[in-house]
């Protein structure tokens, strides 16, 4: 309530009577929302912020007491785990998202052509979204506790890869496997990109036409560069969303070092490490990218 | 649809003749990229029938020989076999899920509509909180989440899995975006003969939210009905466990590899409702999601 009393003092005294009841009237709306945002997101992140600089001397009341980085040094320097899960969550998504924007744009490209059964398609890529992450995807790319993964013994038949011998059948299988993961992580990708692409003036792509573009040239040309911003929201979008997914390995790391360990402290600075990295990450992609995304007004 | 095309053809009357090669090597690419997507859901499909013998062939096997129910009759024998039947995991979740979406829906809607038609002060400020907490994950404040639920006496009940996951910053996100397209005028004609404001907001902005709105609960669904993770954290009675959750008790226990055909059995189990609700809700999910991706 708070905000609320801070906000109407800010208010010119003139417009006060219909615009405080309509900021009144909203704030009704919006106070059970608030209520749940400020008791389950904004209050949970403060504490975390400050159990990661602390030391907990009695869980009675949550009784902390200032240690300054001692956490983080300790993570960093005598954890064994962190350090190379940290490393392979990087590469990870370093690896993965250039992959995934790729196949999404390059999908939605195709799609978006008028053809029999578009919405099939549409559909078909879409369905991995649906069945989420954590659990069931870890059950159905085969990620589980048998350690084979999904294309284990499938896709390279017995005869190619007597052929080829054992490195290079890894190889094209550990490829295979990737470009699963990432088709299945693309679906919210594919829609955005879709809807980018219906956006573009098909007036464009006439003058074009008229002049005697190819489509390879009108690709580059007209489709990349008005499309720009949908693609740096997907390459946020698809940051953000490896590094909350269930299935990464460092989440289950922290989740372990909470409740298996119950270091909570150390956990905590491991998550906001962890966290910092990805906006780091999305903000590298926001610098690098804002000079040639095309701007029509709209932000983002 | 609302989809329009975007330029036709060039020339529409030698579509046929171009089917022939561009167009077969652009199908034929789909179906494989289509087939590679749909693999791991086919093999899921597949394990689930699968009897005890062949899921441990090697090199192992992806289609089905032999096809049976036996994991299906073993799954409800080995989850009922304690004192909590099967059955009772499916109303833990199919509850705790639709009381979450329904919560989650009014209370978005609600504070969404009155972020975006009210303008009040401060908005600015929310807006930039919500689009903060777009980005975080749950798992950074696991945690002194626990504790808020902890203090707040709701542990191991139902409650700890609904209450925290009401206020969803991703669906107020998601409906405010389409609350700024909604017309003044419609709004105002309604407050000039004299309705309440929780009146204008039921009858008239809600059914107009339609689309986003059951986008939402398509989603809060999904999500809600996959998570594991909460349930995990919050419960550690047996009889308000959530079919995840059980499921994971299951593979994870000490017969993990007598069991692989029942966890098959179990997952695809757990997929179906998911698959069910994007079915009935296709249309409306499509055109919300192209939607807001123009606008956000």
């Amino acid at each position: 309530m708070s905000v609320q009393g801070k906000a109407s003092v800010r208010k010119p005294r003139k417009k006060m009577g219909i615009d405080r009841k309509r900021s009144l009237e909203a704030y009704i709306f919006l106070i059970p929302w608030l209520i749940g945002i400020c008791v389950f997101f904004a209050y949970p992140i403060f504490t975390s912020i400050r159990l990661s600089f602390s030391k907990i001397t009695s869980f009675k009341g949550l009784i902390t007491e200032w240690v300054g980085l001692t956490n983080y040094e300790y993570i960093f320097f005598y954890d064994i785990n962190f350090v190379p899960t940290f490393l392979q969550v990087v590469l990870d998504t370093l690896l993965n998202t250039p992959l995934c924007i790729v196949f999404s744009l390059v999908i939605a490209i195709l799609i978006n052509r008028k053809m029999v059964g578009r919405g099939f398609f549409r559909t078909a890529f879409f369905i991995p979204v649906l069945l989420g992450s954590g659990y069931i995807m870890k059950q159905l790319l085969g990620m589980g506790a048998d350690g084979t993964t999904i294309t284990t013994g499938i896709m390279v038949p017995r005869l190619i890869a007597d052929l080829l011998g054992v490195s290079i059948t890894e190889v094209v299988q550990g490829f295979l496997d990737r470009i699963t993961v990432v088709l299945w992580k693309s679906g919210v990708q594919i829609v955005l990109f879709l809807a980018g692409l219906q956006g573009i003036s098909g007036s464009l792509y006439e003058a074009a036409r008229v002049d005697g573009a190819t489509e390879w040239e009108m690709f580059w040309k007209i489709t990349l560069p008005m499309i720009t911003p949908i693609i740096l929201m997907n390459i946020v979008y698809t940051i953000v969303a490896f590094f909350t997914d269930g299935t990464n390995p460092m989440v289950d790391y922290i989740y372990k070092m909470n409740f298996t360990n119950q270091m909570y402290e150390s956990a905590a600075a491991m998550s906001w490490i962890y966290f910092i990295f990805a906006l780091v990450l999305c903000g590298a992609a926001i610098l690098l990218m804002r000079r040639h995304v095309y701007d029509s007004g709209s932000k983002n | 649809m609302t989809a329009k095309a975007v330029y036709k053809p060039r020339r529409f009357k030698f579509r046929l003749k171009r089917l022939t090669f561009s167009r077969f090597m652009l199908y034929l690419l789909l179906t494989l990229l289509v087939v590679i997507a749909g693999l791991p859901l086919f093999a899921m499909v597949c394990r689930s029938l699968m009897p005890l013998d062949e899921l441990y062939i090697y090199p192992p096997r992806l289609i089905v020989h032999k096809p049976t129910l036996r994991n299906f009759s073993d799954l409800l024998t080995s989850l009922s076999s304690s004192t909590v039947p099967f059955t009772r995991y499916i109303f833990n979740s199919l509850f705790t899920t639709v009381a979450t979406v329904l919560a989650s829906v009014v209370v978005c809607c609600m504070g969404a509509y009155g972020l975006a038609k009210h303008k009040p002060a401060g908005s600015g400020v929310i807006f930039a909180i919500v689009v903060a907490a777009l980005s975080f994950s749950v798992h950074v404040t696991q945690i002194p989440n626990y504790m808020v639920v902890n203090k707040l006496g709701l542990v191991n009940s139902y409650w700890a899995l609904i209450i925290p996951k009401i206020a969803v910053a991703y669906n107020f996100f998601l409906v405010k975006q389409f609350c700024e397209q909604l017309p003044d005028s419609i709004l105002e004609a309604a407050r000039i003969d004299g309705a309440k404001e929780f009146h204008v907001f039921w009858t008239i902005a809600m059914p107009l939210l339609r689309p986003a709105w059951t986008t939402l609960a398509v989603f809060s669904f999904v999500n809600n009905w996959n998570d594991y993770f909460s349930p995990l954290i919050f419960i550690s009675s047996n009889a308000l466990k959530t079919l995840p959750l059980a499921l994971q008790t299951l593979s994870g226990g000490a017969g993990v590899v007598a069991r692989a055909g029942t966890v098959g059995a179990a997952t695809f189990l757990t997929t179906v409702p998911s698959i069910l609700v994007f079915a009935v809700m296709r249309g409306k999910v499509m055109e919300t999601m192209s939607f807001s991706g123009i606008k956000s």
